[in-house]
C-alpha cells in the first residue's frame, strides 16, 4: 500500500506541478529565472568558490521537498538553485535522513543543510542559519478522527506520529513530561515523514504532527483520508543550515544577500506560488541569520 | 648445575625472534590505542565547545558518558532491550525447535512447510519485517479469534474475540513478533544441526529397546544435541541483543533509539553513541560468561576433564608467575650455599 500511494502522489504532484507551471509560464510571471548577481557573487568565501557544495535534504517532507522518481522536487529545493545560480556556486543536492544533517554539517561532510529547519536557539548552537520562510506545526488526523486539537495540550491522551529530529518531536517530548499521569501522550516517532504518515494511516497513531504547509499537502493529496485539525501553532521561522565556521558565516551572508535579490525580482515570490506555499512568504526584513527567538 | 657432564656443549632455551617482534608491535599499537583514547582535543576542534575558562576537551567526550551513562532515558533504553532479547529469544528458540523437528519429519508435507518457513523468514530482511508487523492493520484491521473459514457459512459465525490489530501490535509488541519470527527460521537451522549431529547408532539404539519416536527425541537425541546446539545459540542471543537495536527504527525506544533521542536534541553523537556501545558490551560480556559455563554443564557427558574456568586459569597463571619467581629464586640459594 506504501508503493501504491507513493506512486498516486507522485502523480498528483507531477499533475500540480506542471499544472501550476504552464499557468505560471503563460501568465508571464516577470523575473521567473534567477540569474547571476556578480555583487551577491562576491560575497561567498574563497573556499567554497571552487568547490561543489554538498547540500543535504530529506526528501520526505512534500511540497518542500520530495522524490519525482529519482529527481528531489519542491520549493526548498527550486530556491537552493535559484540561490545558487544567483550566487554561481555548483551545488549536488543528496537525500538524506533528517536527524543526521545537522551532524553532517558539524562534521563538515555537508556544506548546507535545506530541509525545512525551524530555526531554534538549540539548533544554532551547532549551525548558522539564514531565514527564509515561516511556518507553523500542523496536526492532521484520519477523517473519520473525532480527535481535536487545541494546542499541545491537547495531546495528552493521544498517540502522536512525529518524525525523528523534528522541532514538533521535541515539543511532544515536552508536552508529554508535562501531561497527567492517567492522559498519557504516546509518541511515535519513525525516522522519515512517510513512515510517520503511514503510521497515521494504519492507525498505529491518532495524529499526525509536522510543519503545517506539509500537513496542508497531505490533507490536500490524501482523496479526502486525511483532515487537518485545529490550527497551526508555534509559527517560526525556516532556516537554511551553513556550519558554524567563519567561512560557513560567510556563505550564510552571501545566501542571505542572494535571498533578498530573489525577493526584489520576484523570483521567491513565483517558486512559492508554485508550490502553493506563499502563506509562508517572509518579508526581506526579516530574512536574517540565526533569527530564532526560542 | 650442568647434568649432561659435557662442557663444550651449551644448553639454552628455544629463541622465538618472531614470537618477540609481534609483541612488541601488538604493544605498540596498544600503546598508542590508550594514548589516543585518552588524548584531548583544542577548543573549536569538532563538537569542543567546553565551558569558558577550558581550553580543551576529551576527544572521545569522556565527561559527557560519564554524565549520561546512567540517566534515567537511557537506563529505560536498556531496560527495553533487555525485555525485548529475551522475548524474541523464547519465541525464537520454542519455534525453532519445532520446526526442526518438522523438519526431520518423514512426512512430506510437514518438512515442507518447515522448510518454506525458513526460506521465506530468512529470506526477507528483517528490517522488511519489522515495519510489516508495524503497519499490519493496513492489511487486517482487527484479528479475530475463532474457527476459520466458518464465515462464508452463513449463519454460523463463531468468534470468540475480536481484536484490534493497533492495539496488539503497538511497536514493542511488533518488535517481539517480527524479531522472534525471524530468529525462529535461523534457530531451526541450528537445532537441525544439532539433532543430526547426534550419531545414527543411537537412534537405532533407542529403537532396538523399544522407545517411541518421541521418547527417544526427548530422552537421548535432545540431550546429546544440546551441545552442539548450544554455542551457536549463545552466539544467537548475544546477537539478538544488538539486532533489537533495530527497533528504534519502528519508534520503540530501546537503549540505541533512547541514546538517539538524546543526541538528537543536543548533537553530542559521539558519547552518546559510546554510552549505547559500553552498556551493549557490559550485557554482551555477562551472556558470554553466562554461555561459558552453560558450555561446561553440558559438556559433562563428553569430556572427561571439562576446560579451566577463567577464574580457574587466573589462579594457575599467577600460581606459575609466582613459582618463576621463588624457584629460580631457591635455585641461585642452593648454588651459593
Amino acid at each position: 500500500m506504501q508503493r501504491i500511494s507513493r506512486v498516486r502522489q507522485a502523480l498528483v504532484m507531477t499533475g500540480v506541478a506542471s499544472l501550476m507551471l504552464a499557468t505560471s509560464v503563460s501568465a508571464g510571471a516577470a523575473g521567473a529565472t534567477a540569474k547571476l548577481n556578480a555583487a551577491d557573487a562576491k560575497l561567498v568565501p574563497a573556499t567554497y568558490k571552487n568547490m561543489t557544495l554538498q547540500v543535504a535534504t530529506d526528501a520526505t517532507y512534500a511540497p518542500d521537498e520530495s522524490m519525482n522518481g529519482t529527481t528531489m522536487v519542491g520549493f526548498d529545493v527550486d530556491l537552493m538553485k535559484a540561490i545558487a545560480t544567483t550566487l554561481g556556486l555548483k551545488i549536488n543536492e543528496t537525500n538524506v535522513t533528517f536527524s543526521g544533517i545537522i551532524l553532517g554539517i558539524s562534521s563538515g561532510k555537508y556544506q548546507i543543510g535545506n530541509s525545512s529547519f525551524t530555526d531554534n536557539k538549540a539548533r544554532e548552537k551547532q549551525v548558522n542559519f539564514v531565514d527564509y520562510f515561516q511556518a507553523g506545526e500542523g496536526v492532521y488526523a484520519k477523517a473519520n478522527s473525532k480527535a481535536t486539537f487545541t494546542g499541545l495540550k491537547s495531546f495528552c491522551g493521544m498517540k502522536v506520529a512525529v518524525e525523528t529530529g523534528t522541532i514538533e518531536q521535541t515539543d511532544a517530548q515536552t508536552t508529554a513530561k508535562a501531561c497527567p499521569k492517567n492522559k498519557k501522550l504516546t509518541i511515535l516517532s519513525l525516522s522519515t515523514q512517510t513512515a510517520a504518515n503511514l503510521a497515521v494511516s494504519s492507525g498505529q497513531a491518532d495524529v499526525g504532527f509536522l510543519d503545517s504547509q506539509i500537513a496542508g499537502y497531505v490533507v490536500s493529496t490524501s482523496n479526502g483520508a486525511f483532515k487537518l485539525i485545529g490550527s497551526a501553532v508555534n509559527v517560526a521561522p525556516y532556516g537554511i543550515a551553513t556550519p558554524k565556521t567563519t567561512a560557513g558565516k560567510g556563505l550564510a551572508v552571501a545566501i542571505q544577500a542572494a535571498l533578498k535579490t530573489l525577493v526584489a525580482n520576484g523570483v521567491y515570490g513565483a517558486i512559492l506560488k508554485k508550490w502553493g506555499v506563499s502563506a509562508g512568504a517572509l518579508p526581506v526584513s526579516k530574512i536574517v541569520l540565526n533569527g530564532a527567538t526560542s | 648445575m650442568a647434568t649432561n657432564g659435557d662442557a663444550t656443549l651449551k644448553v639454552v632455551p628455544v629463541r622465538h625472534p618472531g614470537r618477540w617482534v609481534g609483541v612488541g608491535v601488538a604493544l605498540l599499537f596498544i600503546a598508542m590505542l590508550v594514548h589516543t583514547l585518552f588524548s584531548r582535543v583544542p577548543r573549536g576542534q569538532g563538537s569542543c565547545h567546553p565551558a569558558a575558562g577550558v581550553a580543551t576537551c576529551w576527544r572521545f567526550s569522556w565527561n559527557d558518558v560519564g554524565q549520561y551513562i546512567t540517566t534515567s532515558t537511557i537506563l529505560h533504553g536498556l531496560l527495553l532491550t533487555l525485555e525485548l532479547t529475551p522475548l524474541a529469544m523464547i519465541i525464537g528458540i520454542v519455534l525453532g525447535v519445532i520446526l526442526a523437528v518438522m523438519r526431520l519429519s518423514p512426512n512430506r508435507l510437514l518438512s515442507s512447510t518447515a522448510w518454506s518457513y525458513t526460506w521465506f523468514f530468512r529470506g526477507t530482511p528483517v528490517f522488511v519485517q519489522l515495519y510489516f508487523w508495524l503497519y499490519i492493520a493496513l492489511l487486517y484491521p482487527t484479528f479475530t479469534i475463532g474457527i476459520p473459514f466458518l464465515h462464508y457459512v452463513p449463519f454460523t459465525h463463531v468468534a470468540f474475540w475480536h481484536l484490534d490489530s493497533n492495539s496488539i501490535f503497538n511497536p514493542f509488541k511488533a518488535a517481539v513478533v517480527a524479531l522472534g519470527l525471524n530468529e525462529a527460521a535461523y534457530m531451526s537451522e541450528i537445532a537441525r544441526s544439532g539433532l543430526i549431529a547426534v550419531d545414527e547408532g543411537q537412534v537405532e539404539a533407542a529403537t532396538a529397546i523399544g522407545m517411541t519416536r518421541g521418547q527417544t527425541l526427548r530422552l537421548v537425541v535432545l540431550p546429546q544435541a544440546m551441545r552442539v546446539i548450544i554455542p551457536p545459540t549463545g552466539n544467537e542471543v548475544i546477537s539478538m541483543l544488538k539486532t533489537s537495536s533495530l527497533a528504534s527504527a519502528i519508534g520503540v525506544t530501546e537503549l540505541l533509539g533512547a541514546s538517539a533521542n538524546i543526541y538528537n536534541a543536543n548533537y553530542k553523537i559521539m558519547a552518546l553513541l559510546i554510552v549505547a556501545s559500553l552498556w551493549y558490551l557490559l550485557v554482551t560480556t555477562v551472556l558470554s560468561i553466562g554461555q561459558f559455563y552453560l558450555e561446561r554443564r553440558f559438556a559433562k557427558g563428553a569430556l572427561r576433564t571439562p576446560p579451566p574456568t577463567p577464574i580457574q586459569r587466573l589462579r594457575r597463571d599467577l600460581k606459575g608467575v609466582l613459582e618463576k619467581f621463588t624457584v629460580g629464586h631457591r635455585q641461585i640459594v642452593e648454588v651459593g650455599q
